[in-house]
């Protein structure tokens, strides 16, 4: 469990994070979503020991990181600002690490199995791609078999089976219990793992949902827009106008076609949109216009 | 702590450090070596004074020992492996203190192959140009001796300044900026001064038969002041700093 609590982290003049406060919960993936520059990765840096905050407190288990005991064995990081030294053979990286915190090393192999880079663990880490960087620090991660993971943009690099494979991860992580918390710059990328999704901008939360909180909707279009609000009314049926389209939360298809047809107007376009739809609308709007 | 020792070591042996800097190192006073023993005539070959100059020099590689202290430290920021070396380990005055004990260890090393390389070559023109190498010279040994704590003093301070600058390109630039030029300067400016420095401390200790300088001794101990020192100022800005 991850309990970020009024987190303010100024670099000069500069905010990088503004009062934050959000958790992340066990047994969920949680992401941890935003546009470039919107503060994620300090935030990440806060919670991991390697800022300190300006004020408020980044919890891990209730504890600040360089409180934690085997810190290893609580908490597994990738972060985009982690580098190799590339002369460095994969192995050795790996070895380095577990030599630090007291391993034995015993599942380094395992690790470089599971991530895919058995064939290329004796070759040096700067002839390495960036995908294949990434699977080394998330080996890096699992070391020590930590309850709590935490990844700064992992989809960086990768290639979609390589995205798939994340996922397939994040979610057996979830599974097992642990904490898992993901951040991303592009919602699509995570859209279809996460349970619980906090977004922020200019470094302070616009928002924190949980996807079970959160039910798809039918859209509609029709020739004549009155005569089919008369008749959802009539039907007692909860309705949202957006740009021409009415929009039915929790709505049945079958239903909404119905309805059509008694008032006699033509479906021009029916669709359903899913949960992932609905955040996805949610957090273009959000973050709309702090592209570059 | 030995776990983290052992991690340092590990780290510095599988990037190729080491075969790149302690043959330049054991070269570098090879060559200034060589220079004082060929260049002396035949009748001063064998005086002491020239025994002592031949064996001074060989501190020259030192200063590659020193790189390559800053090398361990500040190259953890170069390339980017700091911030899993401080998730592994949050107490980062611990990793310092890992640092500096593969450094001093290294130096003592580098400081062994100097030594001994040089007594090889010295022996080897002394025979060559007809002369006996006196071997059995307490002023040989003193020197070695001095060799070997000059590397030794200066891998530390090397890595302490490493910490405390971060920077690796700014960090050995400003060291070499400051043997080559800044120190010799000062030294002109104000000689009282001068042999307060850590490049004249580390004269002092080989023995440099040039005047002014403290004894090996104090300069050994001058010289693990500035060690000391900029070790503490590397732990502040590791424990204040982001990393």
């Amino acid at each position: 469990m991850i309990e970020v609590r009024s987190l303010t982290k100024t670099y000069g003049a500069v905010r990088a994070v503004t009062g934050l406060s959000f958790s992340a919960p066990a047994g969920k993936v949680t992401g941890f979503l935003g546009p470039n520059g919107a503060g994620k990765t300090t935030t990440f840096r806060c919670l991991l020991g390697l800022a300190e905050p300006t004020s408020g407190a980044a919890l891990i288990g209730g504890r600040r990181y360089r409180e934690l005991d085997h810190p290893r064995r609580q908490v597994g990081a990738v972060l985009e600002s982690s580098g190799f030294h590339p002369a460095r053979t994969g192995r050795n990286h790996l070895r380095v690490i577990a030599r630090a915190a007291g391993f034995d090393g015993a599942r380094i192999d395992l690790l470089l199995e599971l991530v895919g880079l058995r064939a290329a663990a004796d070759r040096r880490v700067g002839g390495y791609s960036l995908g294949m960087r990434q699977r080394l620090g998330l080996a890096a991660a699992l070391l020590g078999d930590p309850p709590v993971v935490v990844l700064d943009e992992p989809a960086n690099g990768l290639d979609p089976e390589g995205h798939r494979w994340v996922r397939r991860l994040l979610r057996i992580w979830a599974g097992e219990g642990r904490t898992v918390v993901v951040s991303s710059h592009l919602l699509a990328e995570i859209a279809q793992v996460v349970d619980h999704v906090v977004v922020i901008r200019d470094g302070a939360l616009v928002s924190e949902t949980d996807l079970a909180d959160l039910t798809g909707a039918v859209t509609v279009r029709v020739d004549r827009l009155e005569p089919m609000l008369c008749a959802l009314r009539a039907a007692g049926v909860d309705h949202v106008v957006t740009d021409g389209a009415i929009s039915v939360p929790g709505g049945d298809a079958a239903e909404v076609g119905a309805i059509a047809a008694r008032a006699g107007v033509t479906v021009t376009e029916l669709g359903r949109r899913s949960p992932g739809d609905i955040l996805e609308a949610m957090f273009l709007a959000l973050t709309r216009g702090t592209e570059q | 702590m030995t776990d983290l020792v052992a991690a340092e070591w590990l780290k510095l042996r599988t990037t190729r450090l080491l075969v790149g800097i302690v043959p330049a190192a054991v070269i570098l006073s090879l060559a200034s070596q060589a220079g004082v023993v060929l260049s002396a005539d035949d009748a001063a070959l064998e005086t002491t004074e020239t025994i002592r100059r031949a064996f001074a020099v060989t501190g020259a590689g030192a200063i590659l020992v020193l790189v390559l202290g800053i090398i361990i430290s500040a190259g953890e920021y170069r390339h980017g492996t700091a911030s899993d070396t401080f998730l592994t380990t949050p107490r980062r005055h611990l990793v310092l203190a890992a640092k500096l004990t593969v450094g001093a260890g290294v130096g003592v090393a580098t400081g062994a192959a100097i030594s001994a390389s040089c007594v090889g070559l010295a022996a080897l023109v002394y025979t060559a140009r007809g002369a006996a190498f006196p071997i059995g010279d307490g002023e040989v040994w003193l020197t070695l001796a001095g060799v070997v704590a000059y590397t030794t003093l200066f891998a530390v301070v090397g890595v302490a300044f490493g910490s405390m600058v971060r920077n690796q390109t700014v960090a050995v630039a400003g060291a070499l900026a400051w043997f080559g030029v800044i120190e010799h300067t000062l030294v002109n400016l104000v000689p009282d001064l001068g042999r307060w420095l850590p490049f004249a401390a580390g004269e002092a200790i080989v023995r440099a038969p040039l005047d002014d300088l403290l004894s090996p001794l104090a300069g050994a101990a001058v010289l693990t002041a500035y060690g000391a020192a900029i070790a503490l100022a590397g732990i502040r800005v590791a424990a204040t700093r982001d990393a």
